[in-house]
């Protein structure tokens, strides 16, 4: 880790030097065509953020006259409806076990992709594409439509944003798995293969601890990931906190709305703080 | 020192013959062309040469992590170089290697690391599911308190020093019983200091626990101080097998001035 905690430092020196350099090695430019260049990269970049105002159709005189309405959404949501804290102990419940049961199925189904997608331990060529193909699929589709197919599939609750959030999961974990084992550090193996001891020997006793934190580490970063798009999932019908909010804003009860954006907070936060915690400790 | 080097080890048991060892990489290149090679029990022999000289294609093709192209690897008897699969794991054994890093296990104890060397011989599933074999602990304390780090054994191995982490890869060699130590540029990544210590300690276990040590190292004052012989290797070629003395100093001289030219 010290070795590439060094390198890690010494690349950007290196990489700042460079311009430098090339700027160095060519002073003869002239002074013309260079103040022309900055002439035209200077239009490009306004005519770029200029596009982006007209097709988003950016509208800045509406904010103003909308404070009038945000104002009074405000208004209207305070106070929270702190009576209705216990009927939203459940949706909460149900928004951290989306997190938990998406977490715990991602990491167990991007295990064994993982090592098969690790060029350096895959055990052949064919299984190994055939896991970056899965991975690359289920990381490219946003956990958002994996909802909205699960809820096709299996019906509102929360059974389908539990299932979008593994499958996510298993994209984005596998990914960050495999380049773990890439990256991991071969001497302990080759040591201990020399010892004579057999090849699941070698892997529950030099691979495994190798990589075993940092796979932990990434795992509680993605259940605190999980836990915040648990809260979107809930809007396209997949349960917990957010299916909540969707029904509290349909229904104009903003008190409810205040309440629960209150608890979403406290949940993020909490499983922010919980897996950082959790990270040092295994570091 | 020097008066005692000469010849420790006449009629001793033979731990290690290497005979008319060849080995060519699949892009062509000869590394090896014909060495041999012995070392016997209670002998610590160095070899030397420059960068591209087949020393440590030498040492793999010894410990079998290369396949040699022709020749006899005898460790103890046995040629590893014509065995395979289970028969080859029993027969390597009999041989420990010591890298240039220490290659430990980092976020595991250091006890545990040194137990890890006794693998090979208890393989139960209870070691196989990533358990350590109890019954090997006391080897293991013995054995950190033989290479000087006995009060270490409860820390982590990535809290040592450069040289403790390579005593306790020492140490874990030992754990495996070997008869022969092979230890490639084990002191490459060491302070001056912590480089005479682990030569001292390999010289040490060569001649109190009779093993067979076949080192590879760029420094030649500490082969001639520590080493039993010297073994220079030229173009996968044996230049010279001396004893370690003032005969054998002009011959490095020798080799590595024809290196610079």
């Amino acid at each position: 880790m010290s070795v590439d905690g060094t390198t890690l430092y010494v690349a950007p020196r290196s990489a700042r030097a460079e311009p430098l350099d090339a700027s160095a090695a060519r002073p003869e430019q002239s002074g013309l065509s260079r103040r022309l260049l900055r002439i035209v990269v200077g239009l490009v970049v306004v005519g770029v953020v200029g596009q982006s105002f007209v097709v988003v159709q950016a509208r800045p005189e509406d904010l103003i006259t909308g404070v009038h309405g945000m104002v009074d959404l405000l208004s209207r949501a305070m106070p929270p409806a702190w009576s209705e804290s216990g009927d939203i102990l459940w949706p909460s419940l149900e928004t951290i076990d989306l997190a938990i049961f998406g977490t715990v199925f991602g990491v167990l189904m991007a295990l064994p992709l993982a090592v098969m997608a690790a060029a350096n331990v895959t055990p052949a060529r064919p299984l190994y594409f055939l896991a970056r193909g899965v991975i690359a699929l289920t990381r490219a589709v946003p956990d958002l439509v994996w909802a909205l197919l699960f809820v096709t599939a299996v019906g509102l609750g929360p059974f389908p944003g539990a299932l979008a959030l593994s499958v996510h999961s298993i994209g984005m974990l596998g990914r960050l798995f495999s380049e773990v084992i890439e990256d991991m550090d071969f001497g302990p193996v080759e040591a201990l293969t020399l010892t004579g001891a057999s090849r699941l020997q070698v892997f529950t006793h030099a691979v495994v601890p190798g990589v075993l934190p940092s796979l932990l580490g990434i795992s509680l970063y993605r259940f605190d990931e999980n836990l915040r798009s648990s809260l979107v999932l809930g809007f396209v019908g997949a349960g917990g906190i957010g299916f909540r909010l969707l029904t509290a804003m349909n229904l104009f009860q903003y008190q409810t709305v205040s309440l629960l954006l209150l608890a979403t907070f406290v949940l993020v936060m909490a499983a922010e703080r919980g897996s950082a915690l959790l990270r040092r400790q295994v570091a | 020192m020097s008066a005692t080097l000469a010849e420790p080890a006449r009629g001793a048991e033979t731990r290690l013959a290497v005979r008319g060892l060849r080995m060519r990489y699949p892009n062509g290149k000869l590394a090896l062309d014909g060495v041999d090679l012995t070392v016997r029990a209670g002998e610590l022999v160095t070899i030397l040469g420059s960068n591209g000289s087949g020393k440590t294609t030498l040492l793999r093709c010894v410990a079998r992590l290369l396949d040699p192209s022709d020749g006899e690897v005898l460790v103890a008897g046995e040629d590893l170089a014509k065995l395979n699969g289970n028969a080859l794991r029993e027969a390597r054994l009999a041989l420990a290697m010591v890298f240039q890093r220490a290659n430990l296990v980092r976020r595991r104890s250091v006890l545990a690391n040194v137990v890890g060397g006794t693998l090979g011989r208890r393989r139960t599933l209870w070691t196989a599911l990533g358990g350590l074999p109890a019954e090997e602990l006391p080897l293991a304390r013995e054995l950190l308190s033989k290479v000087g780090v006995e009060r270490l054994g409860g820390q982590r191995a990535d809290t040592l020093s450069g040289g403790q982490a390579q005593r306790v890869a020492i140490a874990r060699a030992l754990a495996q019983r070997p008869k022969l130590i092979l230890a490639d540029e084990p002191v490459a990544s060491l302070d001056p200091e912590a480089a005479e210590e682990i030569m001292r300690l390999l010289r040490a276990l060569a001649e109190e626990s009779r093993l067979a040590v076949l080192c590879v190292l760029h420094q030649p004052a500490l082969a001639l101080r520590y080493s039993h012989r010297v073994v220079g290797l030229r173009d996968g070629v044996v230049a010279f097998d001396l004893p370690a003395d003032r005969d054998a100093d002009l011959h490095i001289a020798l080799l590595y001035k024809e290196m610079a030219a």
